[in-house]
């Protein structure tokens, strides 16, 4: 695998709140088409990396390149524009609109019509639109039927739980990422539906050419996607390798189960 | 049977009809003849309390997950109960305010008076009274209660009948005008010695109601969807949806004429402020972004109009020029006046971008504020002249004919507003709307997704501003001169609360709000001083009972019930499948 560059560096990236570190000196690369997990206890610091990666924070110092240009600094308008696009630990869709609407927001930075084609419904405006439709309902179709059909119309508000993440799954597919962070994708669903998410993010994989970064706690999802595990304790890597590797080591075995003493 | 709750709902509106009476309400229209000289607005004040409390009492309860309605018997008993312990709570009041002494009262709250005391106890002495008051409520929410438990089909016509005998008795100053000026004979109709409808007139207009409301019941499901498919697939524009249009054209073109100058100048009024409405409601409706500095835009519009086609100062010795001004025609001065308006826009919007929700709202006041400042200043008085103001505004001739007359200043305010609705129709359906949305919903989110919000924000600010400033531009054209006076914070104030009542992001739902917090209080004259009043009453009753507006986003509000339901039983199912899954788990 090492022949293949890095998409994601992440070099010494630090970020702390206040005096706790959530990330400290923190050092890692996912290659193209890889699938990585982030796995760790709670408040190791795997969602600060996120929102660091994808430009919500600002990292204290430390940096990040995404294929081959950094990228602190940008807005997170940009990051995404530029290729990487993420869902949310507690699902954020737009609830009031459509479930069409949600994923046609995520083509926003692929299309560009402005207040004259708006106002004026210039024919290269409408040939837009129509194609970003086209790209949203394709982003969706990668459910199935899960999001298909008369759902389109549906207010997001109105779907059930594991279809919201679906669709906000579907919503960070129309965007066309390169790289696309899964934050925690299987929480809340029950074992069928997180088996079924399991072989979607290997399709994604295998289908798509996308890379992917995923937070998860349910091992057996990390064992069934991962092509490498990073394991974070207190915003320090503390293991990496193949799940196997990760899931015997002793560091690991002892956050873990540190945690577990102290709750 | 909950006796406990329907005198408690009762004793509320008792001490309602206290407050009616206690800030002359009931007193001071006593005169106010609505139907013949029977059916008076001080009566149907004092009766009102009753009715709702009557009402309210017998409203459906869920009770361990079932609907229950009480029996017709029940509801009746119920309503008057309710009623007659208004009655008694008033009665009670009446009875305590003799004995304590009218004068003293009176020093206090002035609308109490003996001809107000003599009124409510119909000229009984006082206990008598209160027995008389307490029986007529007890009938009056016995009567409500039996209106709300008999069946919609005989409901409906009822309350559209009664409904409409009191719309016309109320615009009483208005529609016989209009009618004498189309020379349509009225006197059957509208008396002329008592103001109000006449008998006849009543009745024949409560039987066109509710035959209209019975054919709507039957025919009108059929119609609507003849009339509003929006389907996509139907090509082409249907008939009757063509009719629909000529009608409403036809009407927009004749309403001026018919109604005569002053309402005229009432709509020309409204129509400024839907101007208003429209924009703000970009701001607030599509991004979310709470604006209370919105008379900012509408200082903008008026003074650079004014400044750009050749208004002169007011002065002490007559009138001079300001320090900068053109004389530009208006229709190449509104160009200009939009790009100041929106640039106005961007330099509000960038010191505030990172803000959000209260601290917007305060900030945008203070900006908002500035402005009233700021055209008042000595600093500024060679250019618009201070407390004194500018007059000589453009009346936007065309070919000589002029726009200040009310009657062609509603066409010219029209065309503008159908324009800033086309506007703002096509930018909420389209990406930037989309992405005004999204941001609305979550700001992070949609940032996250590639929207560039502060882009979004700015522009949100800009186009908003814009199109008030058209608002100021007609208030301008209007009348011709301006005085700070006209920029207060209120505007403010009704702009949003006209936003807010419509239904925010609703474009039916400006028109609307202008209508009714511009339009109304225009048309009835004589209720000016209990405008604040109205005002507030029906935002909070607005809030409580329509809090969507009352004419809401349409996609939203048509999904919302089905959706809903559905949504329930997905859940039901859904309980059922993790109660077998942890089943096999366990």
């Amino acid at each position: 695998m090492s022949e293949t560059p890095a998409v994601l560096e992440v070099r010494g990236v630090e970020k702390h709140f206040g005096g706790l570190y959530a990330l400290s000196g923190l050092d890692m690369e996912v290659r193209r088409g890889e699938v990585v997990s982030v796995i760790g206890p709670n408040g190791a610091g795997k969602s600060t990396l996120f929102n660091t990666i994808t430009g919500l924070y600002g990292p204290d110092s430390g940096d990040v390149w995404f294929q081959g240009q950094s990228i602190v600094g940008l807005k997170p308008s940009q990051i995404t524009r530029l290729g990487i696009s993420r869902t949310f630990q507690t699902v954020h869709l737009f609830p009031n609109m459509t479930v069409l609407e949600n994923a046609m927001v995520g083509q926003h930075s692929r299309s560009r019509s402005g207040l004259l084609g708006a106002v004026l419904r210039l024919p290269s405006q409408r040939k837009e639109e129509e194609r970003v439709r086209g790209k949203a309902r394709e982003a969706l179709s990668f459910f199935g039927r899960r999001l298909s059909g008369y759902r389109h119309e549906q207010p997001a508000f109105t779907l059930s739980y594991a279809n919201r993440r679906r669709l906000e799954i579907a919503r960070a597919l129309a965007t066309e990422p390169m790289l696309l962070l899964l934050d925690e994708p299987t929480a809340g669903m029950n074992p069928t539906e997180t088996q079924e998410l399991t072989d979607q993010i290997w399709r994604l994989r295998k289908d798509r050419g996308v890379t992917i970064l995923v937070i998860e706690h349910d091992m057996r999802v990390v064992k069934g996607v991962s092509d490498r595990v990073i394991a974070l304790d207190y915003g320090k890597k503390i293991a990496e390798g193949t799940y196997e590797e990760v899931a015997h080591d002793e560091r690991v075995i002892e956050a873990y189960l540190g945690t577990k003493a102290s709750a | 049977m909950d006796v406990r709750s329907w005198i408690r709902v009762g004793i509320i509106a008792g001490i309602v009809t206290i407050f009616l009476a206690l800030v002359g309400l009931i007193g001071r229209f006593v005169d106010l003849n609505l139907v013949g000289e029977q059916v008076t607005f001080a009566r149907l004040v004092l009766i009102a309390a009753p009715l709702v409390a009557g009402y309210a009492v017998t409203r459906p309860r869920i009770r361990a997950g079932e609907r229950r309605a009480l029996a017709p018997r029940d509801a009746i008993m119920a309503g008057a109960v309710s009623g007659a312990t208004a009655g008694l709570v008033f009665g009670i009041a009446v009875v305590a305010a003799d004995a304590f002494g009218i004068d003293r009262i009176r020093s206090v709250f002035l609308n109490v008076s003996q001809p107000l005391i003599d009124f409510v106890t119909f000229g009984q002495p006082p206990v008598v009274g209160a027995v008389i008051l307490t029986a007529v409520s007890a009938v009056a929410g016995g009567l409500a209660a039996g209106l709300r438990v008999t069946p919609i089909a005989v409901r409906r016509p009822i309350t559209t009948a009664v409904s409409a005998v009191l719309v016309l008795g109320f615009l009483q100053r208005i529609i016989p005008i209009a009618l004498d000026q189309l020379n349509f004979e009225r006197d059957w109709l509208y008396s002329r010695s008592i103001g109000g409808l006449t008998w006849l007139g009543a009745i024949l207009v409560a039987g066109v109601a509710a035959g209209l409301s019975v054919l709507n019941a039957r025919k009108g499901r059929d119609l609507r969807a003849r009339l509003f498919s929006t389907r996509e697939e139907s090509t082409g524009v249907a008939p009757a949806q063509l009719g629909l249009a000529l009608v409403l054209v036809a009407v927009l073109v004749a309403v001026p004429w018919v109604v005569g100058e002053v309402i005229s100048q009432v709509l020309g009024t409204v129509l400024i402020y839907v101007l208003l409405g429209i924009g703000l409601n970009i701001v607030v409706g599509y991004a979310g972004l709470l604006d209370l500095g919105y008379v900012f835009f509408y200082a903008v519009g008026a003074y650079s109009t004014a400044l750009l086609t050749g208004a002169a100062l007011n002065t002490f010795t007559g009138s001079g020029p300001p320090a900068v001004s053109l004389d530009l025609n208006f229709y190449l001065a509104i160009p200009i006046v939009l790009v100041i308006a929106a640039c106005a826009g961007l330099l509000i919007g960038a010191p505030v971008l990172r803000l959000r929700g209260d601290y917007l709202a305060l900030v945008t006041l203070g900006l908002g504020e500035m402005v009233t400042v700021l055209v008042r200043s000595p600093w500024l008085v060679p250019l618009v002249g201070g407390p004194n103001g500018m007059r000589g505004v453009s009346d936007a001739a065309v070919a000589g004919f002029g726009f200040r007359e009310p009657q062609h200043f509603y066409y010219l305010a029209l065309g503008f507003v159908l324009l800033a609705i086309f506007v703002s129709w096509r930018l909420s359906a389209s990406r930037i709307g989309r992405a005004w949305t999204a941001m609305r919903e979550d700001e992070q989110t949609a940032e996250a997704m590639g929207v560039n919000t502060t882009r979004f924000k700015l522009l949100a600010f800009a186009m908003g501003g814009a199109i008030g400033s058209l608002g100021g531009s007609m208030f301008a054209v209007q009348i011709g001169s301006l005085t700070p006076q006209s920029f207060e914070v209120t505007v403010s104030i009704l702009v949003l609360g006209l936003v807010i009542l419509g239904g925010l992001g609703s474009l039916p739902g400006v028109v609307v709000g202008a209508l009714v917090l511009v339009g109304l209080p225009g048309l009835l004259r004589e209720f000016e001083e209990y405008r604040g009043l109205a005002y507030g009453a029906a935002l909070v009753a607005v809030m409580i009972l329509r809090p969507q507006g009352l004419v809401p986003n349409v996609r939203r509000s048509r999904e919302l019930q089905e959706e809903e339901r559905a949504q329930d039983e997905w859940a039901l199912e859904k309980e059922a499948d993790v109660a077998v899954v942890e089943g096999i788990s366990t």
